[in-house]
């Protein structure tokens, strides 16, 4: 127990020392804080670029099999590599859970905060704008 | 309980007591860390010790309405009497912030509609205050030789801002060519770098609430590091276009021992401005 006390305070501290927020443009215009999500699906594209690297995910909707392509945004490059993040990290095929928050508009589209890739069951933050939230 | 929620509950409660002593660090907050560095000359360094790393961490400051210091010197953020970015309230939530109406009905418009129209979304430049309000890292570096100091801005447009140390006045007239960042003129006060500012143009907002200024913005800062890993800054904000008498602003910025600057170039693949419409669902971009 002691252990893992001490391995989620050390995570913590290197989130809270080394995780600046990337902010760009109004989280709370465009995302509702209130709606989170967390879905899983197959990498179709990323675009590993400024202000937001976004990437695309192929969701199969369990009940009707329905396939849709839904994208995320996340943090700026620089933002994902201080929070252990390279341009190699998603590729084309991997299967992904990301959490974060929808869009206002309903669209497939969301501000992505956590990702989880399947293969190693490694979280990486996504260096999301979401504290302006509120 | 089991050991995810116990280690989920001790997270949250570290996450607190972080936050808490975060929060607590005022200008006179007495914690056992190294002291400022100085320069050869005994000018306080406000940059990097040669041989080691580091930048500035600029906080994500959104509400400057709530870091206005009361007579102790902390701000309402800084006290925890409020949230640290105090809601979305408009101006009727703000009294200590001195709105002339005009600014009163911008700022509850900014306020209702998210700071849609925020112009950082654009990927342009913060002007004023908000360059130590963005958060990106930051770099002081200091020519006493050349009688200036830079400081280097990694996000936000990736911009450096020159403070000239030789004793210029700032330009008159229209020799004053309104900028985004404005005409910056510094001196030592003691242990303190005052910096005063002029010559802003009106594209920019005072913080992400959307706080707003007119062109007769003149801003006085002044930056203190009272230990090795903290940059204390205070703004005076002065201008008679937008509020009724000038207020100041403080927070603290933390050192990040080790970081480096690394590129950000906002204005890549801007998709929040390219999709952006205006209140009459025009596009804000392109022919109508």
């Amino acid at each position: 127990m002691r252990t893992k006390l001490l391995v989620a305070a050390a995570a913590i501290t290197t989130l809270l020392s080394t995780a600046p927020v990337a902010a760009h443009h109004s989280f709370a215009a465009e995302f509702d804080a209130s709606k989170p999500f967390k879905l899983t699906g197959v990498v179709t594209k990323v675009e590993w670029q400024n202000p937001h690297t976004i990437f695309s995910l192929d969701i199969t909707d369990e009940q009707t099999k329905k396939v849709t392509n839904w994208s995320f945004e996340m943090g700026s490059p620089n933002g994902l590599m201080r929070n252990g993040w390279t341009r190699n990290t998603l590729k084309i095929g991997d299967v992904v859970t990301v959490e974060g928050s929808l869009a206002r508009d309903g669209s497939p589209y969301g501000n992505a905060q956590a990702v989880v890739l399947a293969s190693t069951g490694k979280r990486l933050f996504a260096a999301s704008s979401r504290t302006d939230a509120q | 309980m089991s050991s995810a929620r116990y280690v989920a509950l001790a997270s949250a409660f570290v996450i607190a007591a972080f936050y808490t002593a975060w929060a607590q660090q005022g200008p006179s907050a007495s914690r056992s860390v190294e002291p400022a560095p100085r320069l050869a000359d005994g000018t306080p360094n406000l940059g990097r010790v040669p041989g080691e790393k580091g930048v500035w961490n600029v906080p994500y400051i959104q509400n400057m309405g709530m870091r206005i210091p009361g007579p102790d010197g902390k701000t309402a953020a800084e006290r925890g009497t409020a949230s640290e970015n105090g809601g979305r309230g408009g101006a009727k939530a703000e009294p200590d912030v001195p709105f002339l109406p005009w600014a009163r009905g911008i700022y509850d418009y900014n306020s209702r509609n998210n700071s849609k129209y925020d112009p950082e979304g654009y990927c342009l430049p913060p002007g004023g205050p908000r360059l130590m309000a963005t958060p990106y890292p930051m770099e002081i570096i200091q020519q006493p030789e050349h009688k200036r100091i830079f400081m280097v801005f990694e996000g936000a447009t990736h911009i450096w801002r020159e403070i000239y140390m030789d004793g210029r006045p700032h330009p008159q007239g229209d020799e004053l060519n309104p900028t985004y960042l404005g005409h910056s003129v510094g001196h030592w006060d003691h242990d303190t770098l005052v910096v005063d500012v002029l010559g802003f143009n009106e594209n920019t907002w005072l913080d992400y609430y959307g706080h707003p200024h007119t062109d007769q913005l003149h801003v006085i800062e002044k930056f203190t590091r009272p230990n090795k890993t903290t940059l204390r800054y205070e703004a005076l904000i002065d201008d008679p276009g937008a509020y009724s008498k000038p207020w100041t602003v403080a927070w603290n910025i933390p050192w990040s021992a080790g970081g480096e600057l690394t590129e950000y170039i906002c204005q890549e693949n801007n998709r929040y401005l390219l999709k952006l419409t205006d209140d009459f669902g025009e596009p804000v971009l392109g022919g109508r």
